[in-house]
């Protein structure tokens, strides 16, 4: 039963917690959320078209511009494709990059290893860009060098370099939390699956990939959240194309709410695509 | 023909040596328990026979062929973990099943071998359950179905009743035993618990420091124990040496006693006696502990609660008392 | 369950804050007419009295070098200590984030191009300048001055800075016949598809439209600032064609040096400053004013509207135009200077011949960048031509196709 005294302390630890917690919750609720929904409104007014001063007259033009120019549409299905692209191929690379890490370096070894891959995070972001500009240059690049003996040509600057180049730089994001779920997976596992008779390749299909698959979906809100929204990659890399982050950014200054009504599709996009992934559990592995 | 065969096995990891030179042979339909403290060699002996190690020197035959390099997956032997190692993404059903399905068995029949198993652990049920939706107990049951179902020559058991409270690992024990005679399956069976080794086993293996101390059935290791580390490992032990042991026992260098071999202050007394100081009392319920000082050891005494006995010793705390044990409850130990 | 907790609450408080940004929308209805008429207010009468000990400044980079890009650039810590304004800058990477950043507020002074002073004039956002208070103005080249991009009946609303030509640059080597005409960039079938550049910029339009200008009278465009639809759509169409052949478009002048010094672009429009870099380590391309003339820029000095620091604002204006501070950023940056007396100064002694510093006939064939407006720049009554706003979706739309 419950005294009077501690009556009084759990409404104590109450209020504390509350007092605690009003910073951020204020923080979470007005400048993040009230952010973006100030952003969604803005998309619904116009602009002075010679001043370019915002308008707050209600419309919905700005979302018919986007929606019946081909060349947003195609802007929007270029960046969803380099997203899913980005996030397929820093799977592919980051599973057997984490299950090396995880399961077949020694112990010793794997702190290093976890430094490693998170290296190249302490480089700035335009450095890495601009290195990446200089390897994929055509004819005369790294890259093309690298191709030349198999008589392949260098991607050159276009999608190709910029899917290259954001796997590049988003692969630690994918790599951390598969190399974490693949550390807690316990290695009797493993163990048992041979036991059983699974080959190695029949293990790590049924029993690792399956076990690593949050891990993978949590990599992945990263690796394709911060694809969607990248604008500086494509314009380094990405010879004439351009995505949704580009629009953005050219239009911002001049056109608020259009660029607004631009902001909030890859919003919408993030929102389906956690909506999705929620059923799978893997937001509980973030 | 031995259905286990370990000739010479060593196994070191680094500069350490967890398993130094065995030699065993497991007979088939045996259950032998590897019985010995942590870090003594046993589940590393367990872990090579099953192929999750590979052995450093020496071989492993299973019977009569020679698998040193054979790969775990083509071995002909199953285990059940000491975490059960359930596949987490998959039901009971798909568990048992999996040996199975990787063996390419036609799909009805290996559904009904599964939820045979499954009966056979009476958990048929629960098919269709997670292993996360089931308790401890029925995990290990699932472990053993999922192991089973392949009808191995060998099952390997790596400290399986570890995790379950003491009323349930008794009910295991006692369901394990039946169920190895019922199948006739050689089990090899590693444990750190001597009383659960003397419960079950036709013969124990008693490691220490990556050597075999000592093979036998139950009562050989219990009575006559050939090391002090036996002695004291399995059970608990008196053991005297030097001029001690030899004016009590009249020329042994170092012997032990078991504590229940012992009389205290009794009507009768046994061929081999000792006069000493009555220490300490300790009530067990069935049974009674004393503590006697006897020319500066300690001698742990055991006897049937009886409760006038206890009584009357009460008042003799730091008082001298006799104790006697039968000559033949003497074992030489080294 | 905690993230559809989580998922409701977002729900509820976009909703919240919807309606709470919506009652605050409709207060400010009356700016829909922003007025096109009145700019500005009247111009500071001065006497230019102490400093207010600040001036913040917002600069085309390379403008505004206080030593901390290179230790011996650097105009600002002498101005520093001349006026005792200490001077608080930040840099802009294109006119229209120069005239975000002005809306938002809180600078005193900015550099601003052609096609950006009219939609600060306009916006209300720059005060008209009153040239007496501003000693170093008496020295700029008067073909910089009163002109359509920096003023407004005769009154000046800035100080020019210094001005400069796009050129048509070639790679020495793989163009061997040196270009005269815009049209090499223009060619669908150009032997250089995919190494040539346009600027990326809803201003490049302009390009189009002096090429047009000069090759298809029948269009009739007499300033290519100044299109009507029928006019703008053809520079669409020239552009759209163009699209294929282009490697890619440059906003970022480091892009634009890395590719020529390179030689994934071969031809397209650049700056001077730009070749000079490129060449840094032996020559690589060669900068031309074709036959049709070019666009260009021509910078102002402008002086925000709601300033705090008027004195230390019209200290920096004749600072920066007078010949020392000029001649160094006209060298630094690589244009022509606005200040005749900085020709003297520069370390290089050509260096005004070499970027045609003084009035002439280079400069009759430049069409210094200007912002398009429904009202003709080019003074035409009869039609509405087509504004900023609508140049921008156009080719926000051109490079997203």
């Amino acid at each position: 039963m419950m005294s009077n005294l501690d009556r009084i302390s759990a409404r104590r630890d109450v209020r504390r917690a509350a007092s605690l917690l009003a910073a951020p919750l204020l923080w979470l609720l007005g400048i993040y959320i009230g952010a973006l929904a100030i952003l969604f409104l803005t998309s619904f007014y116009t602009v002075d078209s010679f001043t370019n001063q915002v308008i707050h007259e209600f419309t919905f033009q700005n979302f018919i511009d986007v929606f019946t120019d081909h060349a947003y549409l195609n802007a929007t299905l270029r960046t969803l494709g380099v997203a899913v692209s980005v996030t397929l191929v820093c799977a592919f690379l980051a599973i057997p990059m984490a299950f090396y890490m995880a399961r077949i370096a020694s112990p010793a070894r794997r702190p290093f290893l976890v430094a490693l891959v998170l290296t190249p995070l302490w480089a700035s972001y335009l450095v890495k860009v601009y290195s990446w500009r200089t390897m994929l240059t055509p004819e005369s690049g790294v890259i093309a060098w690298l191709l030349h003996p198999f008589d392949v040509q260098s991607p050159g600057y276009g999608i190709v370099g910029v899917i290259i180049t954001l796997s590049y730089l988003w692969l630690p994001y994918m790599v951390l939390p598969i190399y974490s779920g693949l550390e807690r997976l316990p290695s009797s596992l493993l163990d048992a699956s041979a036991d059983l008779g699974a080959s190695t390749l029949q293990t790590m299909r049924d029993v690792v990939l399956p076990n690593v698959k949050p891990a993978v979906i949590a990599g992945s809100v990263f690796t394709f959240s911060l694809s969607l929204g990248d604008y500086i990659t494509v314009q380094i890399v990405g010879g004439k194309n351009q995505m949704l982050g580009n629009v953005v950014y050219q239009n911002f200054s001049l056109n608020l709410p259009f660029a607004a009504a631009v902001a909030s599709i890859p919003v919408v996009i993030m929102v389906v695509y956690l909506a999705m992934i929620r059923r799978t559990g893997a937001l509980e592995n973030l | 023909m031995a259905a286990i065969s370990l000739a010479g096995l060593t196994k070191s990891f680094g500069d350490v040596t967890a398993v130094d030179h065995i030699n065993l042979d497991i007979l088939p339909g045996e259950f032998i328990t590897l019985l010995g403290p942590s870090g003594s060699g046993k589940t590393t002996v367990l872990r090579m026979i099953a192929g999750f190690e590979t052995p450093s020197a020496g071989t492993i035959n299973l019977d009569g062929v020679d698998v040193t390099m054979v790969p775990a997956n083509q071995r002909d032997v199953n285990t059940v973990f000491q975490d059960y190692a359930l596949f987490p993404h998959m039901s009971v059903q798909e568990n048992v099943e999996y040996g199975l399905k990787v063996k390419k068995v036609a799909k009805a029949q290996r559904r009904a071998r599964a939820l045979e198993a499954l009966e056979s652990v009476a958990l048929g049920e629960y098919a269709s359950r997670k292993p996360s939706q089931l308790s401890g107990g029925q995990r290990q049951r699932v472990a053993l179905a999922r192991a089973l179902v392949n009808r191995p020559k060998v099952l390997l058991l790596d400290e399986p009743l570890g995790a379950l409270d003491l009323k349930l690992r008794q009910q295991m024990q006692f369901e394990l035993k039946t169920l190895q005679r019922n199948t006739g399956i050689t089990f090899v069976f590693v444990t750190h618990d001597q009383e659960e080794a003397l419960v079950m086993s036709d013969r124990i293996v008693v490691f220490n420091a990556g050597r075999i101390e000592q093979v036998g059935t139950p009562q050989d290791i219990y009575e006559h124990p050939l090391t002090e580390f036996v002695s004291e490992f399995v059970g608990t032990s008196n053991v005297f040496s030097g001029a001690q042991a030899q004016s009590l026992s009249g020329g042994l260098d170092r012997f032990s006693v078991r504590p229940e071999k012992i009389e205290i202050n009794s009507a009768v007394t046994h061929e081999i006696t000792a006069q000493g100081k009555l220490k300490d009392i300790e009530y067990l319920g069935p049974l009674i502990r004393y503590v006697v000082d006897v020319d500066g050891q300690h001698v742990i005494v055991l006897s049937q609660n009886d409760e006038q006995n206890s009584k009357d010793l009460a008042n003799h705390i730091g008082h001298a008392v006799t104790v006697s044990w039968r000559r033949d409850a003497m074992q030489v130990v080294t | 369950m905690a993230t559809k907790r989580l998922f409701t609450t977002i729900a509820i408080a976009s909703a919240a804050a919807l309606v709470l940004a919506g009652c605050g929308g409709s207060k400010s209805d009356s700016s829909t007419t922003a007025s096109q008429a009145a700019p500005g207010g009247a111009a500071y009468a001065g006497p230019v009295g102490a400093g207010e000990g600040a001036v913040n400044i917002l600069a085309w980079p390379g403008y505004a070098e206080n030593g901390s890009t290179d230790p011996t650039v650097d105009w600002v810590t002498p101005f520093e200590k001349a006026t005792g304004c200490k001077a608080n800058i930040k840099n802009f990477g294109t006119s229209d984030e120069a005239v975000a950043l002005m809306q938002s507020g809180g600078w005193d002074v900015v550099s601003a191009s052609g096609d950006a002073t009219l939609r600060l004039i306009y916006g209300d956002l720059v005060q008209p300048v009153n040239t007496d208070l501003v000693p170093s103005y008496a020295d700029v080249f008067p073909g910089l001055k009163n002109k359509s991009f920096n003023s407004v009946d005769g009154q000046m609303y800035g100080i020019p800075h210094g001005r400069g030509a796009n050129l048509l640059a070639y790679n020495v080597k793989e163009v061997t016949t040196v270009p005269d005409s815009w049209g090499a960039t223009f060619d669908p079938a150009s032997p250089f598809a995919g190494k040539i550049t346009g600027y990326d910029s809803p201003i490049y339009i302009a390009d189009a439209a002096l090429y047009l200008m000069k090759t298809k009278p029948e269009l009739g465009i007499k300033d290519p600032y100044a299109l009507d639809q029928t006019q703008f759509d053809a520079a669409i169409a020239l552009l759209t064609a163009q699209k294929p052949v282009i490697g890619e478009y440059w906003g970022d002048y480091l892009k634009n040096i890395d590719a020529m010094q390179k030689g994934t672009i071969v031809l397209g429009t650049t700056w001077q400053v730009n070749i000079n870099y490129a060449n840094a380590n032996g020559e690589v391309v060669k900068g031309v004013l074709p036959k049709e003339g070019a666009t260009g820029w021509s910078d102002t000095w402008m002086v925000a509207k709601d300033t705090k620091n008027i004195n230390c604002s019209y200290k920096w204006l004749d600072w920066i135009a007078g010949p020392t501070a000029n001649a160094q950023v006209a060298e630094w940056f690589g244009e022509a200077p606005a200040n005749q007396k900085a020709c003297a100064l520069t370390t290089d002694p050509n260096f005004c011949t070499t970027f045609n510093a003084a009035d002439g006939p280079f400069w009759d064939n430049v069409y210094f960048w200007n912002t398009p407006s429904a009202n003709c720049v080019d003074g035409r009554t009869d039609v509405k031509c087509v504004p900023y706003a609508e140049w921008a979706k156009a080719w926000s739309s051109l490079r997203n196709s």
